[in-house]
């Protein structure tokens, strides 16, 4: 029987706990040999913590794991290597600072009296890349080259290894529309080949377009597997979140009153390279509207909102917010004069992790002559019945009120927090930078509805984010941003996501006046 | 909102960084106590027993009394040195540098005191700017040069050291390395004491040093916790970039803890030189432990500035009780030694509250019922 | 002028030996800031074998044991730093300046025990090696080469060899630069850094011996290493953590380092007048200035300093 199963790899009601969570619960995912079979759900519904089992990251405290047929144990990342898995995570895991080539062999070199030898393994990987049609430049650093280059090369990493079953982790978010469609003709080859792929998405399409079968998680249970041939998109979204979905937003059409944020020349340096990372950007945001900055990671939208915040410094440029010139303002003067941001980064930036919420509901305003007094004291009463206030009105959930530190509350609660507090402040523009990223449908609902409710209130959102979803359905304009420049300006209404999709790959671009 | 049952008495943070203070004070003690046995077997525990007893050595109350001054004396300083490193320390600022500071401080205060004969007020607030000013350029390397201020407060703890050395040598008493008697040169340059003196058996060098030293602890107390300023120190402290986003001026910040911090260390150091405790040694070639004593000291008291002042209390308890060893068996450096013990494992505090975190958690886990799958994540997203 | 040159090289090597140490520990993610203490105690081991061994032994034997003593010292007294660092995820700096202390402190406490046992007068914290220590050197004219100063060229070419070149180095880096990825490839993290920080132990452990017999013959250890631990750091940054900068940079700093032995040998210097605090002062002044100047784009192992927690992703 052995050698002989139809599966390359079965995990078999698998749970897995971590205090106070069951991330699996009884969980069963067989993967055919040559196929590439789904893993489909949404944040947060235990897809990352059932793939960790399987490479030996975590180990399950029931169930159990079958290679071809026969039981296995793997305890570590070594154990899912020797019984070839390989694994291409949602983040990167490349040390920067070494090349394509050494990142490649690092953990499976090959020495002589202890002298690595690179030669043979760089004809090793020089073959599978042309195999494959893997371009990378062996000698490059990590850090000098693009995202799709850097995930070639962690696919790399598992062919190098003669992996036999490949996970995919996410694999698309980073990637443009043109890098996505090469990556699933070269996962096709793959399964060609004979590889047996898992592919992890919470996107449809893709999963449509790429995948043999696929399995659903919802909440950490196992809810079923299906053929896609079978199958329609209506039915695996209702599987994956339990019930039908309306992710359109419904708003009524509005027209925007007078410029709240106009911004001109702006040019913003980057952290990462040498080259600024916002280019000579001009645009508008109005009074009641959404005005959406859509793109694909990395191309300089962080530091475009860096720059209107004053995080970071421009170089050139000029802004403006309600008419009061903000270029050389500092960051409170900006929050002062009317601008909110619910910021990217919610952990680094957004919350001090270790305050209460109360403390951080005030983060904002705790300088302000309703919650300090003149010779610098905290009205410690203020603050906690202001934070009682807010609690109750966005509906705050936390194990103990306005004393619970925001470390132990839940990730769409410490969200809603922040985006309380930004609102609260009443801001004429409000900024918001991936205000749903790892949220579950029902807070990201919440979210848009208070992104809505904003521009209804006739005050100016600029929204930047990821999910061309998002972007269709909640902006009243979009603007394209590549490489550091806006692109190009769109209705919602009358364009697509395919055709967003060319400039937000730089296949297309049009000059657009501020 | 649930209430506090009776068992949450040791998920209180209060009640943890004591549990912890005493249980680092009781290893260190014991691994003093086998060094101490190593040495010489025979009076390993009466020498243990004499560190511990300090002053109470002495048969008579009022002999005790004397000599509980003394070990408050000192007390003081390393009380203020602990409160530098802890302040800077709720900023996110490892304020090793308070030893250089402590020096720039006695530099500033016996120069003037001896050379230019100024009254005590005077001279403390010339070791308070001194060891300010050593703060801030640790503050402005740091805030604007990204100069890491560990290594940045070492480097100054010894420009400290051989400048101060430098600037007493005119002051120093011509046969001996020792700076002159304050007491001897400029009475008005010794702290007051208020009549303190009487309740230590006539102690001399007992002064308002020490009451200050308790008020400044309470003072810096109200600052975090009750005011906007503490507020924006521990924020920047915990999370720098959430300090950054809400506006908070961090690089003004980090400059003026740090000098607050140096100005804390500098007093210190005015704190014992202008009783006519000790003197400076023109000659020595390492900087004075104080400063280093003060991370035992802030660390033990759990950072908070109410415990410090016990924690520096119960340091220079050992150390003063160390002196009284019989120096011709055991090394009086024991105290030190013990001292230093207990700094290292107060670096497992942190382990040592995750794992008694993570045991009461699963206690309480167990007293529940089975939790239903991702109760807490879920619960929370969705209405 | 000779003297000057010994003297260079000889703190040189002291700085090499000791940065390289950083170095190793840094590049596996650990922050070192026990290197001072290290070396006391590698200094220690190293002393007390002069102390005891027979002058009669042969000088190569005598360099060979004195440097065995002051590895084992060193990395045995390098493993609190490991254990608390990378396995109890302790705060590095506070871990480090306790390290630092306890051995200054523990370095006296054995000292005065041992003179005390010899002699209940002698309560001094010093160790002699006048006539052992001779093994060390070899008169070349009047230059004195110390052994040492190969070792630490050895060391030198060691280190850039095994960083850049070898299996270990490649795991070691990625340790520190990018920890869950080495983890990912089936390296362990805990291993590796456990190698850099006893590499740190035995390298510095080294450097404090040389150190401690460079131009005396006695030690006294209340003193401790006069901060040299903290130049080394200085040395290690200003290198940008790659060991050929690292040497360049030890001579640099052991230049001012030497100076302030022999100032007084030169007659224009002495002319000057300047008080020794001042040639004293030199090197730490010198390294402040270069921080300031190399501190604000350093190339610092990205993951130093964060304890690696196998659950954390």
């Amino acid at each position: 029987m052995a050698g002989n199963s139809e599966y390359a790899i079965e995990m078999l009601n698998i749970t897995k706990r971590f205090p106070g969570i069951i991330a699996n619960d009884n969980v069963t995912v067989q993967l055919k040999k040559g196929e590439i079979h789904a893993l489909l759900g949404e944040n947060g519904a235990g897809k990352s913590t059932l793939m960790s089992v399987l490479f030996g990251l975590y180990q399950a405290e029931e169930g159990i794991i079958k290679k071809d047929g026969v039981e296995v144990k793997i305890n570590n990342p070594n154990d899912a290597n020797d019984l070839g898995i390989g694994m291409v995570h949602q983040h990167f895991k490349l040390v920067q600072c070494f090349s394509v080539l050494d990142n490649i062999i690092l953990g499976d070199e090959t020495t002589k009296h202890g002298i690595l030898q690179k030669d043979e393994a760089r004809k090793k990987v020089m073959a599978l890349s042309d195999k494959y049609g893997l371009k990378v430049d062996p000698d490059a650093k990590i850090e000098d080259i693009t995202v799709g280059m850097q995930q070639r090369t962690e696919i790399l990493k598992m062919l190098y290894r003669d992996n036999e079953i490949l996970i995919f982790d996410e694999p698309t978010a980073v990637l443009t529309p043109a890098e996505i469609d090469e990556l699933m003709e070269i996962m096709k080859n793959l399964a060609k080949e004979g590889k047996s792929i898992l592919f992890i998405s919470h996107k449809l399409a893709e999963i449509m377009a790429v995948a043999d079968r696929c399995s659903v998680l919802r909440r950490g249970k196992y809810i079923g597997t299906v053929n896609i041939a079978d199958t329609n998109q209506d039915e695996l979204s209702r599987m994956m979140v339990g019930r039908d979905v309306q992710l359109v937003a419904t708003k009524e059409d509005k027209e925007p009153g007078k410029v709240i944020l106009h911004v001109e020349n702006m040019t913003v340096p980057s952290k990462l390279h040498h080259n600024n990372a916002v280019k000579n950007v001009s645009f508008d945001v109005r009074e009641g509207e959404i005005v959406c900055i859509a793109g694909i990671d990395g191309n300089g939208q962080t530091e475009l909102v860096y720059g209107l915040s004053g995080l970071e410094n421009c170089t050139s440029g000029k802004i403006t917010l309600s008419g009061k010139d903000i270029t050389h303002a500092s960051i409170r003067e900006r929050s002062t004069s009317g601008m909110s941001h619910i910021p990217e980064d919610r952990h680094k930036h957004g919350l001090v992790m270790d305050y209460s919420l109360a403390y951080n509901l005030v983060l904002q305003r705790y300088f302000e002559p309703e919650f300090s007094t003149k010779a610098g004291f905290l009205k410690k009463g203020a603050i906690n019945s202001y934070a009682d206030k807010l609690i109750e009105q966005y509906d705050i959930r936390s194990s103990q009120g306005a004393a619970t530190i925001a470390r132990s509350m839940s990730g769409g609660n410490q969200q809603k927090a922040i985006i309380a507090r930004e609102i609260d402040k009443n801001p004429d523009l409000l900024i918001a930078v991936q205000p749903t990223r790892g949220l579950d449908v029902g807070a990201i609902e919440y979210i848009h509805k208070q992104l809505i409710a904003q521009r209804d209130a006739g005050h100016a959102v600029l929204l930047v984010s990821l999910e061309l979803e998002e972007v269709m359905s909640i902006s009243d304009r979009i603007l394209v941003m590549y490489e550091g420049e806006l692109v190009g300006e769109f209705n919602p209404k009358t364009t697509t996501p395919e055709e967003l999709g060319l400039y937000m790959a730089g296949a297309k671009r049009k000059e657009i006046g501020a | 909102m649930g209430k506090k049952s009776s068992e949450g008495f040791l998920s209180k943070p209060a009640v943890q960084s004591t549990l912890a203070a005493l249980l680092c004070i009781v290893i260190g003690l014991l691994v003093g106590y086998v060094a101490l046995l190593i040495i010489n077997p025979a009076g390993a525990t009466e020498a243990i027993i004499t560190i511990l007893k300090n002053y109470f050595t002495y048969p008579t109350k009022a002999a005790a009394m004397k000599y509980l001054g003394n070990t408050l004396v000192k007390a003081a300083p390393l009380l203020m040195c602990a409160l530098s490193i802890q302040f800077c320390y709720q900023a996110g600022l490892f304020n090793i540098g308070a030893a250089g500071q402590y020096v720039a401080g006695a530099g500033a205060a016996l120069f003037c005191a001896l050379q230019l004969k100024m009254p005590w007020i005077i001279c403390l607030l010339a070791a308070l700017i001194a060891g300010g000013i050593f703060g801030i350029i640790v503050g402005l390397l740091k805030s604007y040069l990204n100069v890491n201020e560990v290594i940045s407060g070492i480097m100054l703890n010894w420009i400290g050291l051989y400048t101060v050395n430098m600037l007493l040598s005119g002051v120093k008493e011509t046969a001996s390395p020792y700076t002159v008697q304050v007491a001897s040169v400029n009475k008005g340059a010794i702290l007051p004491s208020l009549g303190m003196e009487k309740l230590f058996s006539n102690n001399k060098y007992v002064t308002i040093a020490i009451p200050l030293a308790i008020l400044i602890a309470i003072l810096l107390k109200v600052i975090l916790s009750m005011t906007v300023f503490g507020y924006e120190i521990k924020a920047t402290g915990i999370a720098k970039d959430a300090a950054k986003y809400s506006g908070m001026k961090e690089k003004r910040n980090v400059i003026i803890t740090l000098f607050i911090g140096g100005a804390l260390a500098g007093l210190g150091a005015a704190f014992l030189f202008l009783t006519g405790y000790e003197q400076w040694s023109v000659t020595q070639s390492s900087v004075p432990g104080m400063g280093f004593n003060g991370i035992a000291a802030t660390f033990l008291g759990g950072l908070d500035p109410i415990g410090t002042i016990f924690a520096s209390y119960f340091i220079q308890h050992i150390t003063s009780g160390g002196s009284y060893l019989d120096k011709n068996i055991y090394p009086s450096q024991i105290s030190d030694f013990i001292s230093a013990i207990i700094i290292y494992l107060c670096g497992f505090v942190l382990f040592f509250k995750i794992q008694l975190n993570g045991w009461l958690r699963a206690r309480d886990e167990r007293a529940k019922q089975p939790p239903i799958v991702q109760s807490k994540k879920e619960e929370g997203g969705n209405k | 002028m000779v003297l000057l040159l010994q003297y260079t090289l000889l703190f040189a090597s002291v700085l090499i030996l000791v940065a390289l140490g950083g170095c190793f520990s840094e590049h596996s993610g650990v922050i070192n800031l026990g290197l001072e203490g290290i070396m006391v105690m590698g200094a220690l081991g190293g002393a007390l074998t002069l102390k005891y061994i027979s002058p009669s032994t042969p000088a190569l034997l005598i360099v060979l044991a004195v440097m065995a003593a002051s590895i084992l010292c060193g990395v045995i007294y390098s493993m609190l730093l490991a254990v608390a660092c990378i396995n109890l995820k302790a705060d590095q700096t506070l871990v480090g300046t306790a390290l630092n202390m306890l051995a200054a402190a523990a370095a006296t406490v054995i000292v005065k025990s041992i003179n005390i046992a010899e002699n209940p007068d002698n309560v001094s914290s010093t160790v002699q090696y006048v006539q052992t220590k001779k093994a060390l050197v070899v008169s070349i004219g009047s230059f004195q080469f110390n052994w040492f100063m190969l070792v630490a060229l050895i060391a030198l070419i060691l280190a850039y060899v095994i960083l850049y070149k070898t299996r270990f180095g490649l795991r070691l880096m990625a340790c520190g630069e990018h920890p869950q990825a080495a983890d990912s490839v089936g390296i362990n993290v805990y291993t590796m850094r456990w190698s850099g920080v006893l590499i740190s132990g035995m390298l510095a452990g080294i450097g404090g011996i040389v150190y401690i017999t460079a131009g005396v013959s006695e030690w006294k250890f209340e003193v401790g290493v006069a901060g040299f631990g903290f130049l080394a750091l200085a040395v290690m940054i200003f290198g940008q953590w790659k060991p050929i900068n690292i040497g360049l940079a030890a001579l640099l700093f052991g230049f001012f380092r030497a100076l302030s032995n022999v100032y007084s040998g030169f007659d224009f210097l002495a002319a000057l007048n300047i008080p020794g605090s001042v040639y004293n002062m030199m090197p730490y002044i010198i390294s402040l200035i270069v921080l300031a100047f190399t501190s604000s784009n350093s190339r610092a192992p990205k993951a130093e300093g964060i304890p690696y927690d196998k659950g954390s992703r």
